[in-house]
């Protein structure tokens, strides 16, 4: 029996559908199914000038939008040949870790919700609106912030932000421990996590598979160390990997990612510099090419861009992570029970926005 | 007094007044047509007919009074989920009673709302579900007594009949044939897998569950709730059948669809399980007798394991028994929204390997217990 | 790094229960919820929020960069009569479009656009989600938000009082003023490099005619559009310089083009137009204005 789970399901997380073939409770086949949501945001891209796609690029994935806007503006900078002031890499560093938290907070919430842990999805979200509170007062917006600038961010820190970081940083990682009770201390999450979804390493490899699910299956890649762009080379953090393969592993990898992450906000903090936080851009873009690839919170993302030497972009492409990885769904899918499909699917980190462009 | 003699004062008070008409009229009218009302007189002031109308006020006060104390405990499960997820909850729907009017919105709401049958669903099926669900529900609620002297528990003529816990587990097991047929009658494939799920999930928790029930009746020698409870005014049942007493909330939770093993509604992968394809006040019965069950399963944790009525003096038994019930529901809750979803092989593994010899051996200690001769 | 502790035996239930446990305690007894009751209780919100739009009547020139920046073409500009003011242009919003992005306000020449924290703009008709510029007005509210942009003191040159006497170029200690010839108007004029200037009004202090005064100028992060003047197409119509809402065009004599009337007598000489690049808001104004494709503008494709 072939079931459709999706386009509006509870289990999607956005327009897609699954459809899986099942044999009583237990999965056969499975093939999925993008598209729902293109909005064409490459083809929009080319009718507009490069500030103005900013935020645009915010609208590619709700749950991340400011690594989004900040790779189109390595991207464009790429492009420019802009040098940017090292305080606003600092900001920016500060602020794309500050994003990451948000986005697994957000996962870790349509995780919980996922497998009926009802408390697992209000308390993620609740701490969740401790770092929206930050940005809000950083940028102006609590979901799409248009933060980054080609040649920098769009302000410098607000009276009182360093301060407030701190405490809201510390405040998280006591949340964190508590998160692990919540979560691992009951052995009904332990029972539908471990040995659930296995994706081993050359299957992870060969599919293309990146971010926290290929970490999860025992690759060290993270374009942070691997590739280091911004001022990710001055900060000390460790690429957290796990290597059992399953679901639990991807819930650990990303619990991981998220202590890292404090960290990291720690020491740009401590390391900030003064100066400017901003220049003034080139309004048209020399004819050429320009490529950033960023380690997005669901994989590696990148944009390319192709210049014609007016103020609007000639071809705008942009890899999605999620799309590249929904393809590995079959793989992890067959053979187990229609309840985890919840759990393998939520485990990926669904982002649709980004998918479909 | 008991609930009994009260209502059957009543019941005769009115045969009398209504009588005063009948033979008034058998007075007056022709000789046919008189001797007709005379007739409905006599029958009207028979033994039967006054049992049978007291038994029938009987039922309709305990559960009119059950279906109050069920709107307060969906009062109870939306203010309590609401602390507990750490916001208000119902608050200005009845402001300065907590929200508590906000069932009674929500029920206004649903009544209005259109009623849908899917095109190709099988609609007698489709239409007959709800009503068999909130039926054997109630049929529940009438059985459970709320004290000694305040519940159906007689015969006819007034004597204690011992056989309530039996018929109320007995309504208590209808209730998968009606999420079958829902599940089949819908026509889509959500509820059909939720209600194939409900029904291997219901069989396989309800023969712990009789089975620790089991060895309270034998420790009891009664299938009265009166008996029982009687049986536990020195110590409840809950301490020297402790393990049968997890068993049984364990298997209530399943019975009542509650999270760890809410597997036919289970949201994430089924929609909303067997009920997918209802709406408006379709959904709403069901919504509600839910919630039935859900006292009705707290009331039988009560009255099974934890002494039902028997409590200090103070307070009125039947205060004292909605209180326990009120608790068993609490902790329930509570257990409910820190829990995740078990999967389905998992839950039958639960059931068959784990919960049913725990059960066997407790019915072995109950039996152990009586043999010695302790109770 | 935070690792996975050892399960206890009671985690089957009793370890989540705990924590729940105490968020119900501390929102029950101890405390309050986290929530706000929303339509009663309102939050803060910083005052860089960006909500709904405000505008200075009194800052703003008409320029209509805001338009222009617009991403979703959500605003608009609309003409108005003003007791005070006279014949203005001020920009409109369309709520329905607006994706509060915020670049309207960062390129905004005279910091006369604000964004404020009110956002409840929601309404049942389509038609009320526009708003226009008098509805959007607040002369007062611009000097109470928090400004980020930089001022500069800054020597603004007014060319039609300029006689090209060269004293400010000689005067200046930085060496900023340049005497530029203007192209076939046979005249220099002061053009300041705004790199070096350093504030010091001597040049505002030694200029006879008082053309160069120093004002109050907001940085700006967007790159400035020069436009050019293709001289063989100037008609002299004066609509360009009609049209700047920063009063950056001044339409100049040019000598030699003075027609030879019968009485041997000569004419009035044509007219030019001379961009004063250091007023400019880049708005583009005079390039869509001029009929004759007499202006260039750097890098759009007509």
């Amino acid at each position: 029996m072939w079931i459709n789970m999706g386009p509006q399901h509870p289990m999607t997380h956005g327009l897609w559908n699954l459809r899986v073939k099942v044999d009583g409770e237990t999965i056969v086949d499975a093939q999925p199914e993008v598209g729902y949501l293109h909005r064409g945001i490459e083809k929009l891209c080319e009718g507009k000038t490069y500030p103005q796609i900013i935020p645009l690029a915010d609208r590619l994935c709700y749950g991340s939008s400011l690594t989004w806007s900040h790779l189109y503006c390595m991207a464009v900078e790429d492009l420019m040949k802009v040098e940017v002031p090292e305080r606003a890499e600092y900001i920016r560093v500060l602020t794309i870790e500050m994003q990451r938290i948000v986005s697994h907070l957000m996962w870790l919430a349509a995780y919980a919700g996922d497998l009926g842990l009802g408390v697992g999805f209000v308390y993620t979200m609740r701490e969740r609106e401790v770092f929206l509170d930050l940005f809000q007062s950083l940028t102006g917006a609590r979901i799409t912030y248009n933060f980054p600038r080609i040649g920098g961010v769009a302000h410098d820190l607000p009276q009182n932000f360093e301060r407030d970081t701190l405490r809201a940083i510390t405040f998280f990682e006591g949340r964190l421990k508590e998160y692990e009770d919540l979560f691992e201390g009951s052995k009904i999450f332990m029972m539908r996590n471990v040995g659930v979804g296995i994706l081993k390493k050359e299957d992870a490899i060969n599919l293309g598979v990146t971010g926290p699910s290929l970490r999860a299956s025992g690759v060290t890649y993270d374009l942070r160390k691997d590739l280091p762009y911004s001022v990710y080379e001055e900060m000390d953090f460790r690429v957290a990997t796990h290597k059992d393969c399953d679901c639990y592993a991807r819930y650990r990898v990303r619990m991981d990612e998220m202590w890292e992450s404090c960290q990291i906000m720690k020491q740009a903090l401590k390391k900030m510099p003064e100066g400017k936080w901003r220049i003034v851009a080139p309004r048209n873009a020399p004819v050429g090419t320009g490529l950033a690839r960023v380690e997005d919170p669901r994989g590696e993302g990148m944009i390319y861009i192709v210049g014609d030497g007016s103020d609007k972009p000639y071809r705008v492409k942009i890899r999605s992570p999620i799309f590249v990885t929904v393809s590995a769904a079959p793989k992890m899918l067959i053979g187990y029970k229609l309840a985890d499909v919840v759990a393998i699917m939520g485990g990926l980190d669904m982002c649709i926005g980004e998918t479909d462009r | 007094m008991n609930l009994f003699e009260f209502c059957y004062g009543i019941i005769h008070w009115l045969v009398d007044l209504v009588n005063h008409l009948w033979y008034w009229l058998g007075d007056v009218l022709p000789w046919w047509f008189g001797d007709f009302f005379d007739a409905v007189g006599d029958f009207a002031a028979s033994q039967g007919h006054l049992s049978v109308m007291t038994i029938f006020l009987e039922v309709v006060i305990v559960v009119i009074i059950a279906l109050i104390n069920v709107l307060n405990f969906i009062w109870i499960f939306r203010k309590f989920m609401g602390r507990m997820f750490d916001f208000y909850g119902p608050y200005y729907v009845g402001y300065g009673i907590g929200g508590w009017l906000q069932n009674l919105a929500d029920g206004i709401k649903l009544f209005v709302k259109e009623i849908i049958v899917p095109a190709k669903a099988d609609k007698m099926g489709y239409l007959l579900a709800p009503i068999i669900y909130i039926g054997s529900s109630i049929l529940i609620l009438a059985t459970i007594p709320f004290s000694e002297n305040f519940g159906v528990s007689t015969n006819e003529s007034g004597t204690y009949v011992p056989a309530g816990a039996l018929f109320a587990l007995a309504a208590f097991a209808i209730a998968p044939f009606s999420i079958l047929l829902a599940g089949w009658a819908s026509n889509n494939k959500y509820t059909l897998i939720g209600g194939m799920r409900s029904a291997a999930q219901m069989m396989s928790y309800e023969i712990p569950l009789l089975m620790t029930v089991a060895s309270v009746f034998l420790l009891a020698g009664s299938f009265g709730f009166v008996d029982i409870v009687d049986a536990q005014h020195d110590i409840w049942f809950a301490i020297p059948l402790f393990i049968g007493f997890l068993i049984f909330l364990v298997c209530l939770a399943a019975e009542v669809e509650i999270i760890p093993f809410d597997l036919p509604e289970a949201e994430a992968e089924l929609v909303e399980g067997w009920t997918t394809e209802y709406g408006g006040m379709r959904f709403g019965l069901f919504y509600f007798t839910t919630t039935i069950r859900s006292y009705a399963g707290g009331a039988l944790a009560t009255a099974l394991f934890l002494g039902g009525w028997h409590g200090p003096a103070l307070i009125p038994d039947e205060i004292w028994f909605l209180i326990k019930a009120y608790i068993v529901y609490t902790v329930f809750q509570w257990m409910t929204w820190s829990l995740p979803r078990v999967r389905v092989d998992q839950m039958l593994g639960i059931g068959w390997k784990r919960l049913l010899p725990l059960a066997v051996i407790n019915l072995m200690i109950a039996v152990a217990l009586k043999s010695m001769g302790w109770f | 790094m935070a690792q996975a502790k050892k399960k206890s035996s009671l985690g089957f239930v009793l370890q989540p229960m705990k924590r729940t446990g105490k968020t119900l305690a501390n929102s029950l007894f101890l405390g309050k919820p986290n929530t706000v009751l929303y339509p009663y209780q309102k939050l803060d919100l910083p005052i860089g929020y960006r909500g709904k739009h405000i505008v200075d009547f009194k800052r703003c020139i008409g320029c209509s960069n805001c338009v222009q920046i617009c991403p979703n073409d959500c605003m608009w500009m609309e003409k108005l009569e003003d007791p005070e003011l006279g014949k203005i242009e001020r920009p409109g919003v369309d709520y329905g479009r607006c994706l509060f992005c915020g670049f309207c306000v960062e390129i905004c020449p005279t910091v006369a656009i604000h964004e404020s924290v009110e956002f409840e703009l929601a309404h049942r008709e389509r038609s009320r989600l526009k708003y226009g510029p008098k509805e959007l007005r607040d002369d007062s509210f611009a000097g109470k938000v928090k400004e980020e942009r930089q001022k500069r003191l800054l020597p603004i040159l007014d060319m039609s009082k300029c006689t090209s006497c060269e004293k400010c170029a000689g005067e200046c200690p930085e060496m900023a003023i340049a005497m530029m010839p203007i192209e076939n108007v046979g005249r220099k004029k002061p053009e300041i490099n705004l790199n070096k200037c350093t504030s010091c009004k001597k040049c505002e202090a030694v200029c006879p005619e008082s053309a160069l005064k120093l004002e109050e100028v907001y940085e700006s992060y967007f790159e400035m559009p020069e436009p050019k003047l293709l001289i063989k197409s100037c008609t002299g119509c004066s609509a360009c310089s009609k049209a700047c809402p920063a009063d950056a065009i001044y339409m100049m004599e040019m000598p030699g083009t003075e027609k030879v009337l019968k009485d041997g007598k000569k004419g009035k000489p044509k007219k030019r137009a001379v961009f004063v690049l250091e007023k400019c808001v880049g708005c583009g104004k005079c390039f869509r204005t001029c009929k004759f494709e007499a202006i260039e503008w750097p890098g759009v494709r007509k």
